[in-house]
């Protein structure tokens, strides 16, 4: 109750208001993602508060996400893999003129996942601290692996695509001034190059530079078709009656995974439209557009997400790219966020929670009035769309340190991104490699160091030691399960 | 099969940034602290780690190609096929940028990038949109001087601009 007190001022309001704004209008455009969001839009909370920036990202997070479902279903591009169900049969319910409840019931779930997710990060994450204080280096060494584990080799069509581009992450992580020793690693020289590379260069880079490269080299001579808003955007009752059970369940499968560190909201939306489609009372409405499918997969995206700040906040490990992103902002205002930050900045972590309640329903209200307004943000030339996205992604990159030597990391991100979508690499490991890395080589180096050199010590405690085991199960499983099916 | 010319090229490219880094750090001085960790620990495990997946992409280059990657056929994936302008046209926006932003200022800088990547995505009007790229990079440079309190580099456009930037 007390976080309520610190976010409910009328000007923390209105940085929360402004950020749900502008994360949903920069959400919308298509092709930019939350974590492009709320990269591009970091340097505008340089000037402010902890608490006011941390509420306006909260605002910026939910306004992204619901944004890029605005595009989805709109337009059937899928800004992330987490949308891609979404797509399935929100973009047939705009086919045939049922738009606005495709909308509506994504507004709304959002709202109901979102809500009851972040209650439960408020239950679940004063237990998860109170184990978390118990976890020495070695520990949290095996945590940080087993992110690691699961970004880049359980998902994602590839295993060792997805660790080639986690280990290009920790090899730039690797860039500047070796924290412990002072030694400067891999920086040829270049003074800018001390400091490390910046999350927010990369994410950039990959995201929007790669995004415009691929977009004009493969896709910018095509017709783009935009369904309209027929009607209006109410539910009806049979399609409240459909939507509120999908909600539910959706947080049920959504939470889980995005609250233990299994990185990405992709799997839980696959898995809330399989459930929904084998539960329907409707299903002949499936592939043509049936409300469910969009109810559950979007809930299941909101509550994940939401419960991916359980293990951000906890123990300092993002599994997504925007949790990534997310970071290195706290990062910035010299957050580090672990167990200790709740016993030693608990007004930030409670404001920040309250916050999240605050920005939902800033979304719920915000959303369905300005939705015509949304759309046609959507009806901006695609060549003016990505010289605008391209200004601002480079503005966001350049105004951290006003160096040019991070506008030329950036193009050189962005081939690297080309390259990566061109061939179908995954690109969150790299961004989670990055900021992740220099975590993990500090723990294990510390580890190493409380055992005088002796590596056993991994595998000797009982929980770092159950938890490498698991971690190695899931890289091997999936050549197992081949082999298995082989013979 | 024939090896595919961009999965080869990117196989051996993680391949040489694995052989860079593991050069690299054999730069590195070792010893560190009692415990003998030092920072060249770390930067050998992950040169190491590109190594062996440098190879085992390799492998795969050569044993049918990578596993579930994207056709390479772009029509087959609903795009059209490369087209190499667009390409150029976004680079040369990037580069012009990278030029001008502490020379001609920052205004100018985005302008001549907003025109570059419109011209690359297929936009005809370069004068049209070289004025809504100034327009935009003004309005972005009031709000981040005046309103963020973020300097900004004014360059040519100084005088015009009067105190504002740096």
């Amino acid at each position: 109750m007390h976080g309520f007190s610190i976010s409910l001022t009328p000007l923390n309001l209105l940085w929360g208001f402004i950020g749900t704004i502008l994360g949903t209008f920069i959400g919308v455009l298509p092709g930019v993602g939350p974590a492009l969001t709320v990269a591009m839009l970091l340097p505008l909370t340089v000037k402010l508060d902890p608490t006011g920036a941390l509420i306006m990202f909260a605002g910026i997070y939910y306004g992204a996400m619901y944004g890029g479902s605005t595009t989805t279903i709109l337009l059937n591009t899928p800004g992330e893999s987490a949308s891609i169900a979404t797509a399935l049969e929100g973009n047939m319910m705009a086919k045939n003129g049922r738009a606005g409840p495709a909308l509506a019931t994504c507004a709304i779930g959002s709202f109901v996942a979102g809500t009851i997710a972040t209650i439960l990060v408020t239950l679940l994450a004063p237990v998860v601290v109170e184990i978390a204080l118990k976890f020495g280096p070695a520990e949290y060494f095996a945590l940080m692996v087993f992110a690691f584990t699961t970004v880049a080799a359980v998902i994602g069509s590839s295993t060792v695509r997805g660790l080639t581009s986690l280990f290009l992450g920790l090899l730039l992580g690797i860039v500047g001034i070796d924290s412990q020793t002072a030694q400067s690693r891999f920086a040829f020289g270049v003074p800018e190059l001390l400091d490390g590379i910046d999350v927010v260069v990369l994410a950039v880079g990959l995201f929007a530079v790669g995004e415009a490269l691929y977009v004009g080299a493969y896709a910018s001579r095509l017709e783009e078709k935009m369904e309209q808003i027929k009607g209006g955007l109410w539910m009806s009752k049979e399609d409240w009656k459909r939507s509120w059970p999908a909600w539910l369940r959706a947080t049920a499968i959504g939470f889980p995974f995005g609250s233990i560190p299994a990185g990405g909201a992709e799997i839980p939306t696959f898995l809330s439209y399989a459930v929904e489609k084998r539960l329907t009372k409707h299903p002949e409405e499936f592939g043509h557009g049936a409300i469910e499918g969009v109810a559950g997969p979007e809930a299941a995206n909101n509550a994940s997400v939401t419960g991916a700040l359980v293990p951000l906040l906890t123990l300092g490990i993002p599994t997504s790219a925007t949790a990534a992103v997310l970071l290195s902002a706290f990062q910035n205002y010299g957050i580090s966020p672990g167990p200790m930050l709740f016993q030693m900045q608990p007004d930030l972590v409670w404001g920040l929670l309250a916050s999240l309640y605050i920005g939902n329903v800033l979304l719920l209200i915000l959303n369905l009035p300005l939705v015509g307004m949304w759309v046609k943000v959507l009806t901006i030339p695609q060549p003016l769309l990505y010289a605008g996205i391209l200004v601002f992604a480079t503005l966001g990159a350049y105004s951290l340190h006003q160096s040019v030597v991070d506008l030329i990391m950036l193009y050189v991100f962005g081939l690297l991104g080309f390259a990566m979508r061109r061939w179908d690499i995954p690109v969150a490991p790299a961004i989670i490699g990055l900021i992740l890395g220099p975590l993990a080589e500090t723990q294990a180096r510390r580890a190493l160091a409380i055992s005088q050199g002796d590596p056993s010590v991994f595998f000797t405690h009982p929980i770092s030691a159950s938890i490498l085991a698991l971690s190695f199960l899931l890289l091997i499983l999936p050549a197992i399960v081949k082999m298995a099916r082989l013979r | 099969m024939k090896a595919k010319p961009g999965e080869l090229i990117l196989s051996l490219a993680v391949l040489g940034l694995g052989i860079s880094a593991a050069v690299g750090t054999s730069r590195l001085p070792s010893a560190g602290g009692y415990a003998r960790i030092g920072p060249d620990l770390a930067p050998a495990v992950i040169a190491g780690g590109l190594i062996l997946l440098g190879l085992w992409l390799l492998y795969e280059t050569f044993s049918g190609g990578w596993r579930n990657a994207a056709n390479d056929d772009a029509t087959a994936r609903g795009e059209h096929r490369f087209t190499p302008s667009a390409f150029i046209w976004v680079s040369a926006g990037l580069f012009a940028q990278v030029v001008l932003i502490h020379r001609a200022g920052f205004v100018l800088a985005q302008a001549a990038l907003f025109a570059c990547v419109a011209r690359g995505f297929g936009s005809a009007k370069l004068a049209r949109d070289f004025a809504i790229g100034l327009v935009l990079g003004l309005s972005v440079f009031f709000f981040f001087v005046k309103f963020l309190n973020v300097n900004l580099p004014a360059g040519w456009l100084k005088p015009i601009l009067g105190g504002a930037g740096i």
